[in-house]
């Protein structure tokens, strides 16, 4: 029997490159696509797929609560994080999202049939950093990777995670409520709500802050080309 | 007359996916790719392509540099960028850069077929995400 991969990536780009890497493989097929994280949990829910592969940096709902919302429906998909970085962040939170892969988006072509061939052998796989950091928290009986963590802030639900999102991606209180299928007044508290929990007063506040926690990724542009500069004239 | 296409990307999975899509189109050829700007303008001297895929934000030599060089290097070479940054702002950096194409990555399934047929043509494509698709003579 094939083993069944739904890819998610907001690339159809990527997603052609990921399909064509994994159908390379005897025995493997995509047996669906999305486009975002919610698409990512509507199908997967739909097609019941052996391996569930997300990018962190989705919109709507990006790849970790897209991973959270998966477990919590059934905790037996096994899912692979795409990532841009593997800062110590962003790995601890691919953790304790409960995903079993973690590869590098720069790496995928390397690392992904190595990772799905782990899953598929009821094993987990991630990058020599990842692996690291895991070992270094067990080391130290800690329950943290990093001895630099941030102080934490109070912590958001899964639903006001993800309206954090829509509102830092520059949807209006509106627009969240009509792709959530919520009344405006419902997002306007669970909006108050996070606000207050956070000690925010302004919707800036609130895009640092889905920056900071991964919630959106933001691509800076090239630095410009570094200019030689000679001693200077005393 | 085949059109012979050099992809330059770092990541080699987006480089899959964009050829994937030109391969699927009878006489384009992706005839080399390359990780980053310098490869790309190595490569571009070697193979002639006609059509160069570019991305912006690459290590070593970003796609930017590498396209004013190679304006210098390769006149004949047409470039089309293919980047992330939907941006107004980067798209007439990419053409006051000697690009004659510009088009956001999100889109590149919808848009690249179209765009590296215009400047295959010597004709200018540019495209931003939900904005005006512009393609000028």
């Amino acid at each position: 029997m094939k083993l069944r991969i739904l890819l998610a990536d907001d690339h159809e780009i990527v997603r052609r490159g990921l399909r064509a890497l994994l159908e390379k493989h005897e025995g493997w097929e995509v047996c669906g696509e999305a486009s975002d994280g919610r698409e990512a949990v509507e199908k997967a829910l739909q097609l019941n797929p052996d391996v569930v592969i997300v990018d962190i940096g989705m919109p709507n709902l990006n790849g970790l609560d897209t991973t959270r919302q998966l477990l919590q429906h059934d905790p037996h998909f096994k899912v692979i994080v795409l990532t841009i970085t593997d800062s110590d962040q962003v790995i601890r939170e691919a953790l304790d999202a409960g995903a079993r892969g973690f590869v590098l988006k720069s790496d995928a072509a390397r690392d992904l049939v190595s990772a799905v061939e782990a899953l598929q052998n009821k094993r987990m796989f991630f990058t020599p950093r990842v692996n690291d950091l895991v070992l270094a928290g067990f080391l130290e009986k800690g329950q943290t990777f990093s001895r630099n963590e941030a102080p934490k802030l109070p912590t958001l639900t899964a639903r006001e995670r993800e309206i954090t999102q829509l509102l830092a991606e520059g949807n209006s209180s509106k627009e969240v409520a009509s792709l959530l299928n919520l009344s405006t007044k419902t997002v306007e508290t669970h909006r108050s709500n996070i606000m207050r929990k956070l000690s925010f007063h302004s919707i800036r506040d609130l895009v640092v802050y889905a920056i900071k926690n991964n919630l959106i990724q933001i691509e800076m542009p090239p630095l410009p080309p570094k200019t030689p500069t000679g001693p200077t004239a005393a | 007359m085949t059109i012979r296409i050099l992809l330059v990307d770092d990541h080699p999975i987006v480089r899959q996916g964009l050829k994937t899509l030109l391969e699927g189109h009878s006489g384009w050829e992706v005839i080399g790719e390359a990780a980053d700007g310098a490869e790309a303008v190595e490569k571009a001297k070697d193979l002639s392509p006609d059509v160069m895929v570019l991305d912006v934000t690459m290590p070593r030599m970003n796609g930017l540099e590498a396209c004013r060089l190679l304006r210098q290097e390769c006149p004949g070479l047409e470039i089309l960028f293919v980047t992330q940054h939907d941006s107004p702002q980067m798209m007439r950096e990419a053409l006051e850069a000697g690009a004659r194409g510009y088009v956001v990555k999100s889109n590149a399934a919808r848009d690249l077929l179209a765009a590296v047929d215009a400047v295959s043509q010597h004709r200018v494509f540019t495209a931003l995400n939900g904005r005006n698709v512009a393609e000028l003579r």
